[in-house]
C-alpha cells in the first residue's frame, strides 16, 4: 500500500489501487471510537450525456438520475431495506448526490463488520422493478418540493444560471417532477453498469482501523466484475463568458439574499497541476476582501448592511469553476459594488504583507479543524480524490503560496466582467 | 478521557475534560438564568453586544485580528433554551500547539479573550457603547424577523409556543421585537451588572490539556478575581416546574407561502417517575427515531405521505414533538397515520426487535457522544444542569434495562396537546 502523511498534523493515509481498480484509501485513527466508511462513485447529476464503455453505445438521461439511483440502491430484492437494515444494527447510515460524485456511507461504534456486509452487499446489488421506480417518484417528488421552498437553494440555482448558458451544474440535482417522471428501470440499470464499476469508485475508511487487516476485509467482499475501460463523459463546450450578469426571484424571506460571483474562465486543464494552490490563494483573497476582520466587513456590518460573515466559497471541477459569497442583506447591490471596489484596490495597490500573512495563518487553522472529525476526514477525502487531488495537499503545500503568487490569482479570477449575482428578494 | 470539575467560587465552576481525540482545544463558558417574558430579549441582546468589544479590545475586527493571527482561532457565541433556563453560551476553539507550523502557547491567550468578553465589556457612560447596543437592536430585530426563513423549525417552534403559552418554555429565545424599542445602553447595562452578579457560570476546556494549568490560568485570571461568589439562580432541569392540565387537544394553523406543509404535533408526558426519561427516549425512538420506526415506515415508506417525518423528546420539558412536511392535501390522512402509530403505541403494537433497534439507535448516539469536542461538553453541562452526575456508560446500562411492559406503561400516558399545521394561503395562486 502507498503510504502519505501530513508530518504538520500527524495523519497518514495509505492507499491502494485494487485489481477490479477500485481505490480504497485508509486514514487510522487510533484514538477514535467511531469507524466511518464511505463508498463513491464519480458520478453526479452533472453526468447526463455519456458513452458506455462494454457497448459504445451513447446514452442521454433525464435530470435527477444520480440522485434517484441512490434513493434506490436501498431496496433489496428480498423486500427489505438496507437503510433500516443498517439502523437496526444502531448504525448511523446515509447517502448523498452530488455534482460530480454519489456516495454511501455509515458511521458506527459497534458492528462495524455487519454493516460493511450490508453496504457491500447492496452498494453491488442493484435491484429496479417498474414497481418499485414508480413509488419513488412520489418520495423524490416531495423532497423536490422541499427544495422549492427552500431560499437557499433557489439563490444558489440562479446563480449558476447567471453563470451558464449550457453548463449541466444549472440542473437540479434532484431533478424536477417531470424529468423524473421519465426514469425508468432501464436508464437505472444503464447507468449503474456503467459508473458503479469498480474502476469508477472509491472507498474511504477513517476509524480505529489496522489497514492491512481492514483491505483484506473489503477484498473479502468484493463482487468480481470485469474490468471497464474509460467512460466517456460528454459535457457541453466551456463557455468563456458568463451567462447574464443578474437574477431575482422573490420569495417569503424576511430579509433579502444575495450571492455574489465570479465565474472562472481559466483553463482548467492547464491550472490543473496548481489547484490546490489556487484554491488556498482565493480563499485567503476572499477573506481579505469581505472576512471577518476585513476593513469592508466591519463597514458593512457597523451600518447594518450585513448580519453576519458572508460564506465564501470556491466550488471546481474540470468542467466548472467559480466563486460564491452569499449572504443576507438588506442591499445587496452596496455590496457588489463595494467588493468591486476593494477588489480594484487590491489590484492596483498590492495586498498588504501584515494582513496576507495573518489570513494564510488563518486558514492553515481552517484546514487543521476539518481533521477533528472521521466523517469530515472521510467525506474530504472522497471529494477531493473524485477531483484527483490529495487532502494533505492544503496542509503541505500552504506554506508555499505566495504574495506574488495571491496578487496574480486575483487578476486572473477576479475579473469584473465575470462578476454575477442573484437575489432573493422579500416577497 | 478524563473529566474533571472544581468550584472556582460558590456559583462558578471549572471542568475539564482531558481527551487526545482532537487538533482543537475547544474553551466554553456558559451563563444560565430562569427563562422570563421580561429578560429573554436583554439576554439576548446582551450576547450580541459582549461580542463587540472589550475593554482591552475595543472591537470587533480587533478582536478577530487577535483570533486570526492565533492560526484562526475562532469564537462564537449563542443562546438557547435548556429546560427553563436561559443559557447563554461562549465558544473558543483553537488548534492544538502540537500541531502548529511552530510552536506557540495558546492556552493562555484562549481562556483569557473568552473571559474578557463576558466578564470585562466595554462602558461608556455607565452603559455599554451606544453604537454597538443601537446596532446589534437592529440586527437582532432581523434575527426575530427571519425565523420565518426556515419553515421546518418555525413550525417546530410555533408549535412549542402555542403548547407552552404564557409559559417559559413557551418563550422564543431571541425575544420580541415590541421589547426592543425601550432598551437603551443603560438600561441593559444595569441588566449585565444584575445578570453576571447572580448567574451560574460554568468553564469548559477540552483537549490535550493539563488541569493543574488550566486551573492556574482561571484561578489568575483578573477578570474571575473581580467576579464575587454568589448564590446562583437558575432552575434544575429534573425538577417538575409546571402541570399539565390535559384539555382539550389545541388546533393550530398558519398561513403562508408554501408548496410543502408542516405538520407538528406536540406531545406531552404525564408521569414524573423517576427514570421515566429513559423510558420516554426510547418510546419516542421506536415512534419516529429513524428509518425503523413507526412514523418513518408508515407515514413516509408505506404512504408515501411524507418526505420526512419523525419525533424528538425533549428530556428537560418531558414533551415529544413529531414533525412532517407533507403534501397539503394529504393533511386528515397523515394526521389519521399519525394517531394510528400513538394508538399502537398504547396498545403495544410493536415487538422485541423495534425495541432493540430502537435501544441501539440511542445507544449508538451515546457512544458518540466523545467523538465530538461540543457535544461532549453539551452533555456534561445537560448533568451539571440537572444536578446529577451520570456517566456515558451509566446513562448506556438505564437505555438497555427499558422493558417493553414500561414503555406501553409510558405509551399510555401520552397525550396529544397541540396539533400544528403550517399550510398555503387558501384561495391564492402560487
Amino acid at each position: 500500500m502507498k503510504v502519505i502523511e501530513s508530518l504538520n498534523i500527524k495523519e497518514k493515509a495509505y492507499i491502494e489501487k485494487l485489481e477490479n481498480g477500485l481505490t480504497v484509501i485508509i486514514i487510522p485513527k487510533q484514538n477514535s471510537n467511531k469507524k466511518y466508511v464511505i463508498w463513491g462513485t464519480h458520478f453526479g447529476s452533472i453526468d447526463n450525456r455519456f458513452i458506455m464503455p462494454q457497448t459504445g453505445e451513447e446514452v442521454f438521461i433525464p435530470d435527477g438520475v444520480a440522485h434517484f439511483l441512490e434513493h434506490k440502491m436501498f431496496e433489496q430484492e428480498n423486500g427489505t431495506n438496507s437503510l433500516d437494515t443498517l439502523m437496526a444494527l444502531g448504525i448511523d447510515a446515509n447517502a448523498y448526490t452530488t455534482n460530480d460524485h454519489t456516495a454511501y456511507l455509515f458511521e458506527c461504534t459497534n458492528n462495524f463488520y455487519e454493516g460493511l456486509d450490508e453496504l457491500m452487499d447492496y452498494v453491488q446489488h442493484p435491484y429496479f422493478t417498474d414497481e418499485n421506480v414508480e413509488k419513488e417518484k412520489g418520495i423524490i417528488g416531495q423532497e423536490i418540493g422541499m427544495y422549492d421552498d427552500d431560499p437557499g437553494w433557489q439563490l444558489y440555482m440562479n446563480a449558476m444560471d447567471c453563470m451558464y448558458k449550457q453548463n449541466p451544474i444549472k440542473i437540479d440535482i434532484a431533478g424536477t417532477v417531470e424529468s423524473i417522471s421519465k426514469i425508468t428501470p432501464d436508464v437505472l440499470y444503464k447507468c449503474y453498469n456503467t459508473f458503479y464499476n469498480p474502476s469508477n469508485m472509491v472507498m474511504v475508511l477513517c476509524g480505529n482501523f489496522e489497514p492491512e487487516q481492514i483491505l483484506q476485509e473489503i477484498k473479502k467482499r468484493i463482487v468480481p466484475k470485469e474490468l471497464q475501460g474509460e467512460i466517456k463523459r460528454i459535457y457541453p463546450e466551456k463557455e468563456n463568458t458568463i451567462n447574464k450578469p443578474y437574477k431575482e426571484v422573490a420569495m417569503e424571506v424576511s430579509s433579502p439574499m444575495f450571492a455574489i460571483g465570479y465565474k472562472d474562465c481559466e483553463d482548467f486543464e492547464q491550472e490543473k497541476e496548481h489547484i490546490v494552490a489556487k484554491h488556498i490563494a482565493i480563499e485567503i483573497l476572499l477573506n481579505m476582501i469581505i472576512g471577518k476582520s476585513s476593513k469592508l466587513y466591519k463597514e458593512l456590518y457597523e451600518s447594518g448592511e450585513i448580519l453576519s460573515e458572508p460564506d465564501l466559497s470556491y466550488e471546481f471541477s474540470s468542467q466548472y469553476a467559480h466563486i460564491l459569497i452569499s449572504g443576507q442583506s438588506k442591499n445587496p447591490e452596496k455590496i457588489q459594488n463595494e467588493i468591486k471596489k476593494i477588489v480594484e484596490e487590491y489590484k492596483q495597490n498590492g495586498l498588504d504583507k501584515e494582513h496576507f500573512e495573518r489570513i494564510k495563518k488563518k486558514i492553515y487553522g481552517d484546514y487543521v479543524v476539518e481533521y477533528n472529525s472521521v466523517g469530515d476526514i472521510a467525506r474530504m477525502f472522497l471529494s477531493d480524490k473524485m477531483k484527483q487531488i490529495n487532502s494533505f495537499d492544503y496542509i503541505e503545500e500552504y506554506s508555499s503560496v505566495t504574495k506574488e503568487y495571491t496578487e496574480e490569482i486575483l487578476k486572473n479570477v477576479f475579473k469584473e466582467e465575470n462578476m454575477i449575482m442573484s437575489v432573493v428578494k422579500c416577497k | 478521557m478524563e473529566y474533571n470539575t472544581q468550584e472556582i467560587k460558590n456559583g462558578v465552576k471549572l471542568h475539564t475534560i482531558k481527551t487526545n481525540n482532537f487538533k482543537t482545544n475547544l474553551y466554553a463558558a456558559f451563563i444560565a438564568t430562569p427563562l422570563k417574558r421580561e429578560n429573554v430579549t436583554l439576554d439576548a441582546l446582551l450576547t450580541a453586544v459582549l461580542r463587540r468589544g472589550t475593554n482591552n479590545m475595543q472591537s470587533q475586527d480587533i478582536i478577530s485580528k487577535k483570533l486570526e493571527e492565533m492560526y484562526g482561532a475562532s469564537f462564537d457565541c449563542g443562546i438557547e433554551k435548556s429546560g427553563d433556563n436561559h443559557i447563554i453560551k461562549f465558544y473558543l476553539e483553537a488548534i492544538n500547539e502540537e500541531f502548529l507550523p511552530q510552536k506557540e502557547n495558546l492556552t493562555q491567550k484562549c481562556i483569557d479573550i473568552l473571559l474578557d468578553i463576558i466578564l470585562n465589556p466595554l462602558v461608556e457612560k455607565n452603559g455599554f457603547k451606544e453604537e454597538y447596543v443601537q446596532g446589534e437592536k437592529e440586527n437582532l430585530k432581523q434575527i426575530i424577523e427571519s425565523k420565518i426563513d426556515n419553515k421546518t423549525n418555525y413550525s417546530i417552534d410555533r408549535c412549542i409556543e402555542e403548547m407552552f403559552k404564557d409559559k417559559a418554555y413557551g418563550l422564543y429565545k431571541y425575544g420580541y421585537v415590541e421589547d426592543l424599542n425601550n432598551i437603551t445602553s443603560q438600561s441593559l447595562y444595569e441588566h449585565y451588572k444584575q445578570l453576571i452578579n447572580t448567574c451560574k457560570i460554568d468553564i469548559y476546556c477540552s483537549g490535550i490539556i493539563e488541569e493543574k494549568d488550566i486551573k492556574q490560568i482561571v484561578e489568575e485570571n483578573e477578570n474571575i478575581k473581580k467576579i464575587e461568589p454568589r448564590q446562583a439562580r437558575y432552575v434544575i432541569n429534573n425538577e417538575k416546574t409546571e402541570e399539565i392540565e390535559i384539555q382539550e387537544t389545541k388546533m393550530v394553523e398558519d398561513q403562508m407561502q408554501v408548496s410543502q406543509g408542516k405538520l407538528v404535533l406536540g406531545l406531552s408526558i404525564n408521569t414524573n417517575k423517576e427514570n421515566s426519561r429513559f423510558t420516554a427516549s426510547v418510546y419516542s425512538a421506536i415512534l419516529g427515531g429513524g428509518a425503523n420506526s413507526k412514523l418513518f415506515q408508515n407515514v413516509r415508506e408505506k404512504e408515501s405521505l411524507a418526505y420526512s417525518a419523525g419525533s424528538r423528546y425533549i428530556r428537560q420539558k418531558n414533551t415529544i414533538i413529531i414533525a412532517c412536511g407533507i403534501e397539503i392535501e394529504n393533511y386528515e390522512k397523515a394526521l389519521n397515520t399519525i394517531k394510528e402509530q400513538l394508538e399502537d403505541m398504547k396498545k403495544g403494537n410493536f415487538d422485541e426487535k423495534d425495541i432493540e433497534n430502537a435501544k441501539n439507535l440511542i445507544i449508538e448516539s451515546v457512544k458518540s457522544i466523545k467523538e465530538e469536542q461540543d457535544t461532549q461538553i453539551t452533555y456534561y453541562y445537560g448533568q451539571e444542569l440537572s444536578d446529577t452526575f451520570m456517566t456515558i456508560e451509566e446513562y448506556e446500562e438505564k437505555i438497555k434495562e427499558q422493558s417493553k411492559e414500561q414503555i406501553v406503561d409510558l405509551a399510555n400516558k401520552v397525550e396529544i396537546d397541540t396539533i400544528y399545521f403550517l399550510r398555503d394561503k387558501r384561495g391564492e395562486q402560487n
